[in-house]
């Protein structure tokens, strides 16, 4: 663990001294917030729409902004970047365990996140927008979105060690689209047509952003927070499990 | 600490204890176009203590050996030993007891030399306060104290080489893997990588070198192997592969003429392949 938390520290330190790829990762995703909001919200108004619990279309859309800022990480493009210069090889050379190469880069992606996260939440409580959870709430929800961020930029790792291409891993980075589509988006999954609300229950991202949204709209409800957690810690121990093969496979 | 631990290899280097140790060695690469042998069965020994050069012209399988003998490529066939240790079998190991400058100096422009060789002391279990004590040693070896705390892209190409050769000494290695240490730097520098290279290895450090200059390799050598489309095909002392053309030819020869009749080229042909570069201390 020593190793993945130095090689985390780097990984950090690398982010800070680069703030042009952070920037998008906090811009873009405020971006479709306001978008969507200012497409939406006078179909859904505060208080008359039962789904939003009192709240403005914001608060509804704030996970899906929140789900795109931790599926925007650099951490696999760093990565490329080690690969192509040769510095991959030299920490390859090094003794540590082979899982801490990986996880190294997705803690420091998962701290990153938890930063971005806490910024947009901010940004929402400015404009009007309450985490009816209450603190511990606030902390379930950058927590779960790092967890997120985590998986995500796991996934992109894998990509990025197999084809060592960054133009191949920034295209495998646009599948977070239809994930992110096929979810109960713009209203609650019951709302959706029927062959949407299946692909959107079979898309494990769907309960995911079902917590967040959990988080901000209503009081703690363990059940929905739970199922959101659990399918994080699912998808990082399989991603974690691929990485591993793949980098011990690498040559 | 470092000459202590200098000395007991040096002592280590007298018993006659394989550094290196390679047989029927094979690398195949499966491509689109077929399969492609890179090593196809390569016999070597590298005694402890020695600087060891490995000659051979582009794609003859240099870089192919060096990546399997630091366990960063898998061995098709074949069996390596390194520091005593099975390259295959006991990789992590290897890791602990070998140092690595691959061709390109595989460095992190964002770091500076200080953060880059602190990094790679505690990847080797170092310590805190001990890597960063190590790093400021290696920084002043490779006279680097000055540009320490600078970002490494500001660096020249010859500073990143020093640099990357520092790297590579932070766990006190008993053997040290140099990749085309010089390519790319003008002669000023190559000279102090030369120089820094026999300091290496009079304190102890096996040397396993590769490079596409045949002057540092007569400089610097105690003994070379030329490698040719994968296959060993020349091994001695840099005198002794001299003498021995010599005398089959009757003239002067230089190890140019060696390389050019063990792989069978003209000068014409290896032109761009092989360079000299004189480069006298």
């Amino acid at each position: 663990m020593t190793d993945a938390l130095v090689l985390a520290r780097r990984a950090l330190r690398e982010g800070i001294r680069t703030p042009e790829a952070i920037i998008p990762t906090l811009f873009i995703p405020l971006f479709f917030l306001v978008v969507n909001v200012g497409q939406a919200a006078r179909i859904f108004p505060g208080s008359t729409t039962a789904f939003l619990h009192g709240q403005g279309y914001g608060a509804f859309q704030l996970p899906s902004s929140m789900l795109l800022a931790a599926s925007f990480g650099s951490a696999a493009l760093f990565l490329i970047e080690d690969i192509v210069g040769g510095y991959f090889d030299k920490l390859r050379a090094t003794p540590v365990h082979r899982s801490a190469l990986v996880l190294g880069r997705l803690l420091a992606e998962g701290l990153k996140t938890l930063l971005i996260a806490s910024v947009i939440v901010a940004l929402g409580l400015a404009f009007g927008i309450s985490i009816a959870s209450g603190l511990v709430g606030f902390f379930l929800l950058i927590g779960l979105t790092a967890g997120w961020a985590i998986v995500y930029a796991g996934f992109m790792q894998i990509i990025a060690l197999k084809t060592r291409s960054a133009a191949a891993t920034n295209s495998a980075g646009l599948v977070f689209f239809p994930l992110l589509f096929l979810t109960p988006n713009f209203v609650p999954r019951n709302l959706l047509t029927h062959p949407m609300e299946v692909a959107a229950t079979i898309n494990p991202v769907t309960y995911v952003m079902e917590a967040l949204r959990s988080l901000i709209l209503q009081h703690l409800r363990w059940q929905t927070i739970g199922l959101g957690y659990l399918v994080v810690a699912v998808a990082a121990a399989i991603m974690l499990a691929l990485s591993v093969r793949v980098i011990r496979n690498y040559d | 600490m470092a000459e202590v631990e200098g000395a007991q290899r040096i002592v280590r280097a007298g018993s006659g204890e394989a550094a290196v140790e390679v047989e029927g060695l094979v690398k195949t690469y499966r491509s689109r176009a077929g399969t492609v042998e890179a090593v196809c069965g390569v016999d070597l020994r590298v005694e402890a203590g020695e600087i060891f050069g490995f000659l051979g012209p582009n794609g003859a399988g240099k870089s192919t050996m060096v990546r399997m003998l630091t366990t960063l490529l898998s061995i098709t066939a074949g069996f390596a030993r390194v520091a005593g240790l099975d390259v295959a079998r006991e990789p992590d190991a290897v890791r602990q007891r070998i140092g690595v400058a691959l061709q390109e100096a595989g460095l992190d422009a964002r770091q500076t030399g200080r953060e880059l060789l602190v990094l790679q002391g505690r990847l080797f279990d170092l310590s805190p306060r001990d890597a960063a004590a190590r790093a400021d040693e290696l920084l002043e070896l490779v006279e680097l104290s000055d540009a320490a705390d600078r970002r490494i892209k500001s660096y020249s190409g010859g500073m990143k080489r020093r640099l990357d050769l520092a790297s590579a000494l932070v766990h006190r290695p008993e053997v040290l893997f140099l990749d085309e240490p010089t390519t790319g730097l003008d002669p000023a520098s190559r000279v102090t990588v030369w120089d820094e290279v026999r300091r290496i290895n009079e304190r102890g450090t096996t040397v396993f070198l590769t490079t596409q200059y045949l002057e540092e390799a007569d400089q610097l050598c105690d003994r070379l192997a030329i490698i040719d489309a994968g296959l060993i095909v020349r091994e001695g002392t840099p005198a002794r592969l001299k003498n021995d053309l010599s005398e089959r030819l009757g003239r002067e020869v230089t190890l140019d003429d060696v390389f050019l009749d063990a792989t069978g080229r003209t000068r014409t042909h290896v032109a761009g392949e092989v360079q000299e570069v004189s480069a006298h201390d």
